[in-house]
């Protein structure tokens, strides 16, 4: 909302000045955005009367003009482009010294004629957007003054943001009432016409959508411009001058808050006017030239015959004014706002009008906003009343009906942290605001808000209102005394831990939109499950990502486009899925709790469970360093993987191994990507891309990626945390180590060799490592022989050959039982 | 016979002048090992001179090992000295030829970064912990009814359409969660006071890309509700934050807004002093006191509780803290960006 400085101030004496007074506006709860002063930089620009005009002796289009000088005196020549005055007008002349906006003036010849300063136009000196000609002030403007003492131009002009509750706020009237209150002082609104002794016409209300219907008829309207003063305010507050009736119900709704719309009243059929609701089908054409077809519920006003406006959004196209008119109806109604935004949020058309009904109108406001309309009518346009009408609703609408308030001042002053703001103060800052209170015998107050303020009904409200006119910088600093304990819980520090486990292998924090459009790269359990966004923004971010994984590849991607030899990337954030999806039943299989986010009544909310994802590419290292061979491997990811369990798991639990079960897998290499099973349910994949899936999104090979599930080891976390870890005897007698081979057919995972070591060494073993694979044609195709590292050791003795020996044997029995075979 | 002792006598002298000389000249321990054998070992004049000592008379066996042992004496000893020089020699010469040049930089092996926005909100949620808070979380696809009505946002108010919700295909009223307040709605329809949580979280709003706007964001949600819990509670809470956050010497004011879940609702800006003498204030946060029907829709006694709540937007403190200029560098994982904080 656009305030002028000079409409503001013609209803609330202001005494700051207006940095002081934006400043506390600010603090009071009118934010102000901006402020503008249209029409600065015009200096010395003064009115002049026409004393003479000829044509230009050598040019066609321009006129040469004498106008009075300084103070009304003397003449001053000069060339002038327009033709719209004539002898005896008066005009803005800005003499050579004077500026307006962009332009300082000095005495030039044109085409021989030294013209002494030039008349200015409307749109020149910002006042409007009318350019065919220059000013014409009105017959009685005093000539020779500075055109400020006329019209205030570059006066500031306040803008505030107005809050979604304070539909108050949409008017200079309601601001300079708030201004009164801030300030502590009084406010006069415009004074209007009596009314005219006539009815107008027959108005039938049969709906409860319209509190109040107030109307005046005027006739012998004189359509034509509306005068600078008025013109100047409607630019200042963006809105277009067009003419002086749909002027003058545009400046009443600007300055009272109250929408307005004028009929021509000869084309009302009737004449009569009947306000209800539509039953559908049926259509209006709108002002703006629009069929709008009507469904049940629209609020619409008919003449005798058909509708003629879309109540509280926009009038008729068949019965608006044109320049013939010369008899109009002024209507000022106070409309349902939840009708009126349902209409305007369907048909797309919010108008000035609809959000002024939207956020709620004063009630009281129409008869005064109709009766102001016809006083500037009658006296901007030469109109007679000859009537003046309210229809009101039988009994007040259960939407326009408000309670008195009972206000305990004991709690305004616990609730802000106020001990001595005592209950009289309390009342002297509602009545300020307009608000009518009484003492109840309870040392309570009995409060009912002005009718202009929609946004009290509750004592909570009262209470903002309270602490608001007093000042929140009134409201000291305290510490609350919290009752609970605070802290992250242990599965929160869980989460903290795998995301710093993940760093410390190299990898870099990624964090993307969760959008994603078209194909993206398969994760972990695929699907083309998919959760679907009715208003994407874009047809690239039509879905919530079902992996980490694509957003992780366009970043690694976008890195590789910097020139990066080597990016290497992790997130941890939610995937999303649908309800049914393959990835609930892994949850299903996996979390011993309930999983779900669901809304109230237990519905569920789409899969949407954390998970990490790692991507990495190229060089370990970079470019800059001897090492330039060392790429990212699988086995980098699986290492990230694999201590991120071995942290997250139960400590010294059994079944939280993941499983690595090689697949072949769209988009993935197939010899070189497993899916990662817990208890024997996919919970994550790793493995490297396809090399035509890397080439096809230009990244450089290596391109290794994984992804797994953290929801099925952060809520297998009780809120106290996993037991503490019991502590293990560290053998003093030295250890012995002994290495193993087991031939076996690929078939037999690594898992199960590494099992059977284990089953032979027993007790006796303290540590296991994988250090050589090896293939060759005396074991044959299909086969390998793992070479595997033990070290042994017993708390209670030095091991000896035969221990060794021993251990040996069973590994090779164990070994035997899953068709393994140990080389001697 | 009797003149024998005095030629192995001589013997002895010249073998002792021959091998100091040896000892002296050998620049290795290998060439001082060959010293060793070609002087004391089994083929050497010296066991030589030993062998005839048996042909010897008692007395002259008796002088002649007495020059022996004086032999092997001063043999040993020097033998001694110049193993010790030599290894000290071979010692400096091995640490002179592992001299290294430490001031060139190191093998760039290092831990990645945590992104700036992870950062930024652990040392929010920190700050909160520190004053007694625990941490919630909900869901970033959210029903409409945490999101919206639990929040006094009814469907006709026009905070719901200013929202610029984006909403979920296929479910009745589900969208993605634009703030973090739902799960206020979560912890207090599942929880009775005194409660003190902070909710960080991904949050959308249907705004395009761009320096200043993203349809993604980040915010920490602040929620206290218990007996007697006061707006000069709220100011002080979020004074500490500010100067934890910020710097002790900073203030906060508060300025009236509408929120719909607050009455009271207020902006929060923090003071600032730009280097040339600007003082100003800068918005970060909105926060006010729960509003009545929040609490009752939500299962909890307003006559009996009240509580405050904010909410902070994670990009906002970081941008303002760190300079950030454009909020899609938050997005883009450019390793530039990320390692650099």
């Amino acid at each position: 909302m656009k305030l002028p400085l000079s409409w503001l101030t013609s209803m609330v004496e202001v005494e700051l000045s207006v940095d002081e007074l934006t400043a506390l506006m600010s603090l009071r709860g009118l934010e102000v955005e901006d402020v503008h002063r249209p029409g600065a930089g015009t200096a010395g620009v003064r009115t002049a009367r026409v004393l003479h005009h000829q044509p230009h002796p050598d040019a066609d289009r321009l006129r040469v003009v004498r106008v009075t000088g300084d103070g009304g005196d003397g003449e001053i020549e000069l060339v002038c482009g327009a033709a719209n005055f004539d002898v005896g007008d008066v005009v803005a002349h800005a003499p050579p010294g004077g500026s307006i906006p962009g332009m300082t003036m000095e005495a030039r010849p044109i085409r021989g004629v030294t013209s002494h300063g030039m008349l200015a136009s409307a749109r020149e000196l910002q006042l409007g957007d009318d350019h065919e000609g220059i000013l014409v002030l009105p017959a009685d403007t005093p000539v020779g003054i500075d055109l400020t003492e006329v019209i205030p131009v570059g006066e500031p002009v306040i803008e505030i943001a107005v809050q979604a509750d304070r539909g108050d706020h949409l008017s200079v009237l309601g601001v300079a009432r708030d201004l009164a209150a801030i300030l502590d002082t009084t406010w006069t609104a415009p004074e209007v016409p009596e009314p005219a002794p006539g009815p107008t016409i027959p108005v039938e209300l049969v709906t409860d959508g319209c509190a109040t219907f107030a109307t005046w008829a005027l006739e012998d309207v004189r359509i034509g411009p509306s005068p600078p003063w008025l013109a100047q305010r409607l630019t200042q507050c963006g809105m277009r001058p067009i003419d002086v009736v749909v002027d003058v119900t545009n400046y009443v709704m600007l300055e009272l808050g109250q929408p307005l719309h004028a009929f021509d009243l000869a084309t009302l059929r009737g004449p009569s006017l009947r306000v209800r609701e539509s039953t559908g089908g049926e259509e209006l054409t709108t002002l703006d030239d629009q069929v709008r077809p009507l469904v049940s519920g629209d609020l619409v006003i008919d003449d005798a015959e058909r509708p003629v406006s879309l109540a509280g959004v926009m009038g008729g196209l068949d019965t608006e004014v044109t320049p013939d008119t010369t008899r109009v109806l002024l209507e000022a109604a106070v409309w349902d706002p939840v009708r009126i935004r349902r209409t305007s949020r369907r048909l797309g058309l919010e108008s000035e009008a609809s959000r002024r009904f939207e956020r709620g109108v004063d009630p009281q406001g129409a008869e005064r906003a109709v009766a102001r309309a016809a006083g500037l009518l009658l006296e901007l346009a030469g109109a007679t009343a000859t009537g003046t009408d309210s229809a009101t609703a039988a009994g007040t609408p259960a939407w326009a009906h408000r309670e008195r308030i009972v206000l305990q001042p004991q709690r305004v002053r616990s609730l802000l942290g106020v001990d001595d703001l005592t209950t009289e103060q309390q009342a002297a800052l509602l009545a300020r605001g307009g608000c009518d209170v009484a003492a109840t015998a309870e040392d309570a107050l009995d409060v009912a808000p002005p009718s202009w303020r929609r946004d009290l009904t509750r004592p909570a409200d009262l209470v903002e209102e309270v602490a608001r006119l007093h000042g929140y910088d009134a409201i000291p600093s305290t510490l609350p005394q919290l009752a609970v304990r605070g802290g992250l819980t242990a599965a929160q520090r869980a989460e903290r831990e795998a995301r710093e486990l993940a760093l410390s292998f190299g990898f870099h924090e990624s964090i993307s939109r969760p959008f994603v459009g078209g194909e993206p790269f398969a994760g972990l359990v695929p699907t083309d499950g998919r959760v679907v966004l009715g208003n994407p923004l874009a047809q690239d971010a039509s879905a919530m990502r079902p992996t980490l994984l694509e957003g992780l590849l366009q970043a690694v991607r976008r890195n590789v486009g910097q020139g990066r030899a080597g990016t290497a990337l992790v997130e941890l954030g939610r995937i999303f899925r649908p309800v049914e999806d393959d990835l609930a039943r892994a949850l299903d299989a996996t979390v011993k709790d309930d999983w779900r986010w669901t809304d109230p009544e237990g519905g569920a909310l789409p899969v949407q469970p954390r998970a990490l994802g790692l991507v990495a590419q190229g060089l370990r290292l970079g470019d800059d360093w001897l090492d330039v061979d060392d790429r990212w491997s699988v086995y980098d990811l699986l290492a990230v993987v694999d201590t991120l369990v071995a942290r997250l798991a139960p400590p010294g639990e059994a079944g939280w191994d993941l499983e690595r079960v090689p697949v072949d897998r769209e988009g993935w290499h197939p010899g070189r990507t497993a899916a990662l099973h817990l208890r024997g349910t996919e919970i994550g994949v790793v493995g490297q891309l396809h090399p035509a899936v890397a080439e096809q999104r230009d990244l450089p090979e290596p391109v290794v990626a994984g992804e797994v599930l953290l929801e099925p080891f952060l809520l297998a976390i009780p809120r106290e945390g996993h037991p503490p870890v019991p502590a293990r005897t560290l053998v003093r007698h030295p250890s012995m180590s002994i290495d193993v081979a087991l031939v076996a057919d690929d078939a037999v995972p690594y898992a199960s060799l590494e099992a059977a070591v284990r089953q032979g060494a027993g007790t006796l073993l303290d540590g296991l490592w994988w250090f050589d694979e090896y293939r060759g044609e005396q074991l044959g195709a299909g086969r390998r022989s793992v070479a595997i590292r033990l070290r042994l050791q017993d708390p209670d003795r030095q091991l000896t050959d035969e221990d060794a020996e021993a251990v040996i044997d069973r590994v090779a029995a164990a070994a035997n039982e899953i068709g393994a075979t140990l080389r001697r | 016979m009797s003149d024998a002792v005095p030629r192995e006598t001589d013997t002895l002298q010249r073998l002792r002048d021959e091998a100091l000389a040896a000892i002296a000249q050998a620049g290795d321990p290998a060439a001082l090992n060959q010293v060793r054998v070609r002087f004391t070992g089994k083929r050497s004049e010296l066991a030589d001179v030993q062998k005839r000592m048996k042909d010897l008379s008692p007395d002259g066996r008796r002088a002649l090992g007495q020059a022996l042992n004086a032999f092997r004496a001063e043999f040993d000893a020097a033998y001694a000295t110049r193993d010790a020089e030599l290894a000290s020699a071979a010692l400096a010469a091995r640490l002179e030829s592992e001299r290294l040049d430490l001031t060139l930089p190191p093998r760039r092996l290092r831990p990645g970064r945590p992104h700036l926005l992870t950062q930024v909100e652990q040392e929010m949620l920190d700050v909160f912990i520190g004053m007694g808070f625990q941490v919630a979380e909900g869901p970033e696809a959210e029903a409409g009814v945490y999101n919206f009505d639990l929040l006094n946002i009814e469907p006709d108010h026009p905070a719901r359409q200013e929202m610029d919700t984006i909403y979920v295909d296929g479910f009745d009223d589900v969208v993605l969660r634009t703030h973090t307040s739902p799960v206020q709605a979560r912890v207090m329809t599942t929880q009775q006071p005194p409660i003190a949580v902070v909710v960080p979280g991904r949050t959308y709003r249907a705004d395009s890309v761009d320096a200043t706007h993203s349809p993604v964001f980040s915010q920490v949600e602040g929620l206290v509700v218990g007996e007697g819990i006061t707006m000069a509670d709220l100011r002080g809470t979020l004074l500490a934050f500010s100067r934890a956050l910020f710097g002790e010497d900073r203030d906060i004011r508060l300025r009236p807004s509408f929120f719909p879940f607050t009455e009271p609702s207020a902006e929060v800006d923090v003071s600032f002093d730009a280097p040339g003498g600007n003082h100003g204030w800068l918005e970060i946060l909105g926060a006010g006191m729960v509003d009545p029907n929040v609490l009752a829709m939500c299962g909890i006694d307003p006559e009996r509780y009240s509580g405050f709540a904010f909410g902070i937007g994670i990009e906002r403190v970081a941008m303002l803290r760190h300079g950030v200029r454009d909020i899609r560098e938050f997005f883009e994982s450019d390793v530039r960006f990320v390692a650099h904080f």
